[in-house]
């Protein structure tokens, strides 16, 4: 929004430092205001709808700021200057174009800019291109988001949902519920309006609550393609079903069956008497291991984690419960040792690039670098539906997130990092049945041609 | 038995002013007791064993050199064995010895030039001394010394009495107490004077510790440039100092590293006091809360580590997790800068135990509160790493920057042949 801001603060230099709240305020209002007399196609019906609720937020907010300081005298001032200029024309272009950072490429479904540069401002300039999940009160959701979904974003904002799979699902059972409920306007049909109008709101409060994940991504491409395949003239309850149908089936292959498979193909590559490192903890790791106990064999592990997040540690009590001896070193301290003695590394990922490279917890590509300088099997365990055709990343501060407890100079924290492929000896995903020897781009490739047919 | 009043609040500081006040045994003792619990460590280890080692020379008794030598090894290797992962100890004392030596061969040359016997003193000890040589010329002697010394440099300035010297030591078969050599034939008169030249010495050794760090960061602003990312692991106060010496010239950025959460209880954020003089300067800083740095290395120009020690060979020893984050700095190409005074040179390789690297307490991170399945549960607190020299890029002493092969003339200009050989942790008391 900072185009918004800027477009509208030109005018007004006179009224130096116009506090920031009352431009989004301003914008809008001229935005509303301007396209009211013209026939009004439903995307402008909205636009109108989103400026009004704009106001009244940016109103509510102005109100609650004129109790704390003596700044609204100002701000009026400020208001009645820049309401004429230019908000027109420049709002909401500006809008729609948005500053999102990099995993989408809209605009925030909620106008809480400048709440949103008061938290952002703490970030060190060097990483103020990588997005952060905030938490956005409910009451200032856009009133279109479904409740479900309203619960589905909170939760990814505090982190309760915290891994890319998890998001996905959570994800997929809300707009199921969403589908669930939706019923075709008179005069529309479902393959038109149910993308752009109740879709699209609530897919852009959850990226506000949190960057979307790659599956995340994925998986709703998919499901537009999806809507927008389904016939005009099928009844509208079939048309439903079918959706509803396609998200089980998305949630049971590529997610529950998926696991299945992964565990199963990675607890195959542990042989007796070996001994696995693996980084922090990850759900398709825990499976594995916990797998390959269950067919009988002996093996111990060795968990290195992450000081700051003590994933590791959860994975560790987990093993031990299934009896499996456990070495377990709190930091990357030491860690040439410990890969030296490891047989095989095993690492969970959330995301692979186009170009092979993953995206996994931070500190995973150190772990990675580390076995792969120590001449250990480095073996990635990832889902397809977290495969990113589209875009490369080379490096980790790319595609990243800035930990929403740890984003100030004080203490600052990215979630993920960036393996790149030459430390992967293979990926194991559930489409390839060949043991987890293949690199990520002959995957990429495999899915590149079975995905469409598979599932859209 | 440990003084009370070092014991309840113990620290270098208290240790140092209650020396006066008691003798030199218990001062070794109660310092010994302060390693053991790592009350003491780090580069505070090098000023305790100086200090130390001066108490030894200036109040126990001794009437020639080798008795002086053999009261400075015995303290000293107790000092060493109390904290056997602190090799500056052992560097320091190895730097004392050296300098006894040095000040009895100096005595002695004064000596040899006022009576002028030098040659019929060389001619009529060295059969005595090294009986399986066969012919009673000096000369084969020195030829033989250089050999076996590694470096070959050490032996190059010294004089022909001092050749002698090293033959005797070289050919006996305790090198390490030097007992046999010339250098008992001191005369007692001269311990006076040998006594306050050694307490000098030491002072001066004691000078070159507390000068290094401030020698160190006047090298800085030549390593660091202006607009550089500067990722500084776990700055230890040498690398606290090279960095505000530079921010005083140039305006970069620090990335800070902390490899472990603030504990619960601790309410400043880590390393306050460090940003707050590099920000006064305009520097900006960064706490990075991770000690996974793969992440942070492609933005960082360089990347600069405190060591605890240097080795022989190059290797480094340094706080834990350094190692990946070296590592990954390697990968990049991003230069890896080690601090570490003249002090820290180790005049030996890194012995298993080092590259092992040595255990911390667990249970900061694992709370056997958590249940049956932590207590069966095998967790490695790793708290020290060691980088081999091949991740280094440059070390940079007191002295100045300094590349891998020239660590040995270094090396060889500041300690003995004899004190090389010299093994701290076999000696006996």
């Amino acid at each position: 929004m900072t185009t918004e801001t800027n477009g509208a603060a030109a005018p007004k230099d006179a009224a130096k430092n116009a506090p920031a709240p009352a431009n989004p305020s301003t914008a809008p209002v001229a935005a509303a205001a301007g396209t009211n007399p013209e026939k009004l196609t439903p995307a402008q019906l909205k636009a109108k709808a989103k400026a009004e609720k704009a106001a009244r937020r940016a109103q509510v907010k102005e109100n609650r700021a004129a109790v704390v300081a003596a700044e609204p005298a100002k701000k009026e001032g400020a208001d009645g200057k820049g309401g004429k200029g230019k908000g027109k024309q420049d709002g909401q272009p500006g809008q729609s174009k948005g500053h999102r950072p990099s995993m989408s490429g809209r605009r925030p479904s909620f106008p809480g800019t400048e709440k949103e540069k008061d938290v952002r401002r703490g970030i060190p300039q060097c990483f103020s291109h990588v997005p952060m999940a905030k938490r956005i009160p409910t009451s200032e959701a856009h009133k279109d988001v479904h409740p479900a979904v309203l619960v589905v974003g909170q939760q990814m904002a505090t982190f309760a949902i915290k891994d890319s799979i998890s998001r996905l699902e959570a994800t997929m059972l809300a707009l199921r519920k969403v589908i669930e409920s939706y019923e075709t306007p008179e005069g529309n049909s479902l393959s038109r309006h149910l993308v752009p109008h109740v879709l699209n709101p609530q897919i852009e409060y959850l990226t506000e609550c949190r960057p979307m994940c790659f599956a995340m991504g994925n998986a709703i491409r998919l499901l537009k393609a999806k809507i927008n395949s389904v016939d005009i003239n099928d009844p509208e309850d079939e048309a439903k079903e079918d959706l509803l149908e396609w998200i089980d089936t998305l949630i049971k292959e590529r997610i529950n069956l998926a696991h299945f498979v992964i565990a199963r193909t990675a607890a195959d590559l542990i042989n007796k008497g070996d001994n696995i490192l693996t980084y922090g903890r990850h759900r398709l790791v825990e499976k594995t291991l916990l797998k390959a106990k269950e067919t009988g064999k002996e093996f111990s592990v060795t968990i290195v984690d992450d000081p700051y997040d003590r994933g590791g540690l959860v994975l560790a009590k987990s093993l031990r419960r299934a009896d499996i001896p456990v070495l377990y070193s709190p930091n990357l301290g030491g860690l040439q040792l410990k890969v030296a003695t490891a047989t095989n590394v095993l690492l969970g990922g959330e995301a692979i690039f186009a170009n092979g490279s993953l995206n996994a917890a931070s500190g995973t590509a150190d772990v990675a670098m580390a076995g792969r300088k120590a001449s250990a099997k480095v073996t990635i365990l990832c889902e397809t539906i977290n495969f990113d055709r589209e875009r490369v990343s080379v490096d980790s501060l790319t595609y990243n997130e800035i930990d929403p407890e740890r984003y100030t100079a004080d203490s600052f924290r990215l979630l993920f990092d960036n393996t790149q492929d030459k430390y992967i000896t293979g990926v194991v995903t559930e489409f390839e049945s060949g043991g987890g020897n293949s690199p990520a781009q002959a995957i990429l490739a495999l899915l590149r041609r079975q995905e469409d047919p598979l599932i859209a | 038995m440990a003084p009370v009043h070092a014991a309840y609040a113990p620290s270098l500081d208290k240790w140092i002013k209650s020396l006066r006040s008691q003798s030199l045994e218990a001062s070794i003792e109660s310092l010994i007791y302060l390693l053991k619990r790592r009350q003491v460590k780090g580069d505070e280890c090098a000023t305790a064993t100086a200090h130390t080692l001066l108490q030894v020379v200036a109040r126990s008794k001794w009437h020639d050199v080798d008795q002086l030598l053999n009261r400075v090894q015995s303290a000293g290797s107790r000092l060493a064995r109390a904290a056997p992962n602190e090799p500056v100890i052992g560097n320091i004392v190895r730097r004392v010895l050296g300098l006894i030596r040095e000040e009895a061969t100096e005595d002695r040359n004064i000596d040899d030039d006022v009576g002028s016997e030098s040659a019929s003193d060389i001619q009529a000890l060295t059969p005595v001394n090294a009986p399986n040589q066969q012919g009673n010329r000096p000369a084969p002697t020195p030829v033989q010394t250089l050999q076996r010394a590694p470096t070959g440099l050490a032996g190059l300035q010294v004089s022909k009495s001092m050749f002698n010297l090293f033959s005797a030591a070289g050919n006996s078969d305790t090198p390490l107490t030097g007992a046999s050599t010339p250098l008992s034939q001191a005369q007692p008169a001269s311990v006076h004077a040998l006594r306050s030249e050694v307490i000098e010495g030491i002072q001066e050794l004691m000078d070159e510790l507390s000068q290094a760090d401030d020698q160190i960061a006047s090298f800085s602003d030549i390593q660091i440039h202006p607009d550089d990312y500067v990722l500084a692991y776990q700055p230890s106060k040498t690398v606290e100092r090279f960095l505000i010496k530079a921010a005083s010239r140039r305006r970069f950025t620090v990335l800070i590293a902390n490899s472990e959460p603030i504990q619960p209880g601790a309410t400043e954020t880590p390393y306050a006091v460090l940003r707050k003089k590099l920000n006064s300067h305009g520097v900006t800083t960064i706490n990075l809360a991770t000690n996974a740095l793969m992440a942070y290395i492609p933005r960082v120009n360089k990347v600069i580590f405190g060591a605890k020690a240097v080795y022989q060979n190059g290797g480094v020893l340094v706080d834990s997790g350094a190692y990946i984050a070296a590592e990954a700095a390697q990968e990049f190409l991003k230069p890896v800068i080690v601090l570490g005074a003249v002090y820290k040179l180790c005049p030996e390789d890194p012995s298993d135990e080092t590259v092992i690297s040595e255990l911390g307490n667990p249970s900061r991170f694992v709370s056997y509160a958590n249940g049956p399945e932590i207590d069966a549960l095998e967790i490695e607190n790793t708290v020290s790493d060691y980088l081999p020299p091949s991740l280094v890029d440059v070390y940079i002493t007191n002295l100045g920057p300094q590349s891998r092969p020239h660590l040995a003339s270094i090396l060889a200009d500041h300690y003995k042949v004899e004190d090389i050989g010299y093994s701290l942790h076999e000696s006996e008391v």
